[in-house]
C-alpha cells in the first residue's frame, strides 16, 4: 500500500455511476458501437442523467442519420461530460460520430436486472429506445488510479468495477454491431464492457 | 492521494450513497433524532434502498411508541448493514435504540434538489412519510479513508462528502428535534448532517 491521504486535497469535479460498453469484431480492429451511461448525483452542472450511443464512431452525423445520439434530462451535464470526459476517453477520441452526436431530451429511464445475473439501462426519449445491456458479469473490486492511469489522463478517479464478459448495445431493439472484447486496463486483461460504479473524478491540485 | 497501483487489493463489502442527518438540541449533550439513508447499488445482499430512522435514539422501544425503524425495499440488505456497518458505528450502533429497531417494507422513495443547494430524500412506508432535507450545503470532498479514519475501524473507504450546515428530519410532517453539529472527519472540521455519494467500503487484504 502506498501513502495515504485521507483528503483528497483536488476538486471534485462530478460523481455518480458510468458503466460502458465498447464493441469490436476483431479486437485488433476499429470500434464498431460505442455506449456509456451516466447517473450523475454531484456536478458543477447539477444532477441527472445521460447515455451517449456512438454507433457509427467513424461516420460523420448524428442521429436519425447515423446511430450517434445523446439523450439526457441534463443538457449543460451532458456538454459538460462529453467535452471534459467522453471526448478523452481513449476509445472516443477523435471519433467523429461522437462530435456529430445528436441530442435528444429523455422522457424516461430504468434500470433492469440484477449484478448477479443480467443489468440493463434503458432510456427513451425523441421517440428513441436506447438499451444498454451487461451479463456473465465478474465480481467487483474497487479501483483508485491518479492521471497517469486514469481514462483522461488528467484526473484522479475512483469507482467499483464489475467487467461483463458478454453485453449488447440497441438502438429501437436493434442491436448495434460488434462484441466485448479483452483489452489491457488496470494493469489486467479484461472486457471491453463494464460497470463502473460509485465513480468519482477529481481535478488534482496543481 | 490515489494508490500506486490501480486495483484496491482489497475486498468491496458495500457501494452506493449514505447521506446522513445527526441531530442535538445541545451539542454538549445525546443525539435528539438520527436518520441514515442507503441507496446501495452492491453488497452481499444485493442492491436496495435503506432508511434507518431513530425517532428518539435514547429509548430502547420502537413501533407503536416511537420511530426506531428501518425501512427497506431489502430486508436482508438492511439487516447485513445493521449487523456489519451500522453496529459497528459508536454514533448509531452505540445508542438504546439501536436494539429495538423495528423493521418496515419501504414502498416509495423518491430524490429531490441539488446536492450544490438544497437536496432532499422522501420516503414513505404504509402511512409513515419521513422527509430528509439537505440545506447549506458545501463544496464536496473526496475522502480515502483509511481504517483508523472509517467509522467501523474494520474497513477502508472511498466517498465524497458534501457537508450541510442547516438539515431536517421531519416525519410525517413534524420536524424531529435538534440541528446539527459540529464533527472532526480525517482531520476535517465538518457537521454531523451530510451526503455520502459514490461510496465504498472495502475489507482491507488481511480482513478479506
Amino acid at each position: 500500500m502506498g501513502e495515504r491521504v485521507a483528503v483528497n486535497p483536488g476538486r471534485v469535479d462530478w460523481c455518480g455511476d458510468n458503466p460502458g460498453i465498447y464493441l469490436k469484431d476483431d479486437p485488433a480492429g476499429e470500434w464498431l458501437s460505442l455506449a456509456t451511461f451516466f447517473r450523475v448525483t454531484y456536478s458543477p452542472h447539477g444532477p441527472g442523467r445521460a447515455m451517449i450511443v456512438v454507433g457509427a464512431p467513424d461516420r460523420d452525423a448524428g442521429h436519425p442519420q447515423a446511430p450517434n445520439l445523446c439523450i439526457t434530462d441534463n443538457r449543460a451535464l451532458s456538454d459538460y461530460l462529453i467535452e471534459g470526459f467522453v471526448s478523452k476517453f481513449p476509445s472516443f477520441r477523435g471519433k467523429v460520430g461522437l462530435a456529430a452526436m445528436a441530442t435528444l431530451a429523455l422522457d424516461g429511464h430504468e434500470t433492469h436486472g440484477s449484478l448477479e445475473t443480467v443489468y440493463s439501462e434503458v432510456v427513451t426519449g425523441g421517440g428513441v429506445r436506447l438499451e444498454m445491456t451487461w451479463s456473465q458479469i465478474g465480481t467487483p473490486f474497487a479501483v483508485e488510479v491518479g492521471p497517469e492511469n486514469s481514462p483522461t489522463g488528467a484526473h484522479d478517479m475512483y469507482n467499483l468495477f464489475f467487467e461483463a464478459k458478454d453485453a449488447s448495445i440497441t438502438v429501437n431493439g436493434e442491436a448495434l454491431p460488434g462484441r466485448a472484447v479483452d483489452r489491457q486496463f488496470f494493469g489486467r486483461t479484461m472486457s471491453t464492457a463494464f460497470l463502473a460504479l460509485s465513480e468519482t473524478w477529481v481535478t488534482p491540485r496543481t | 492521494m490515489p494508490l500506486a497501483t490501480p486495483i484496491h487489493p482489497g475486498t468491496p463489502d458495500w457501494s452506493g450513497e449514505n447521506p446522513g442527518i445527526l441531530l442535538k438540541e445541545d451539542p454538549e449533550g445525546a443525539w435528539s433524532a438520527m436518520a441514515l439513508f442507503f441507496r446501495i447499488v452492491y453488497s452481499p445482499e444485493g442492491a436496495g434502498e435503506a432508511l434507518l430512522l431513530y425517532e428518539d435514539p435514547m429509548r430502547a422501544t420502537s413501533l407503536p411508541q416511537v420511530h426506531n425503524v428501518m425501512l427497506s425495499d431489502n430486508e436482508p440488505m438492511a439487516r447485513y448493514l445493521m449487523a456489519h456497518f451500522i453496529g459497528k458505528l459508536p454514533s448509531l450502533g452505540g445508542v438504546p435504540a439501536f436494539s429495538a429497531v423495528q423493521y418496515l417494507a419501504l414502498d416509495h422513495v423518491e430524490t429531490s434538489g441539488d446536492a450544490r443547494s438544497r437536496y432532499s430524500e422522501t420516503l414513505r412506508a404504509g402511512d409513515l412519510k419521513v422527509e430528509l432535507i439537505w440545506e447549506d450545503l458545501g463544496a464536496p470532498v473526496a475522502l480515502e479513508l483509511p481504517v483508523h479514519e472509517t467509522g467501523t475501524k474494520e474497513h477502508e473507504g472511498f466517498t465524497v462528502l458534501i457537508e450541510s450546515r442547516k438539515a431536517s428530519i421531519l416525519v410525517n410532517g413534524r420536524a424531529l428535534p435538534g440541528r446539527p453539529v459540529p464533527r472532526v472527519q480525517a482531520g476535517l472540521q465538518t457537521t454531523s448532517a451530510f451526503l455520502y455519494f459514490s461510496e465504498t467500503w472495502i475489507w482491507p487484504p488481511a480482513a478479506s
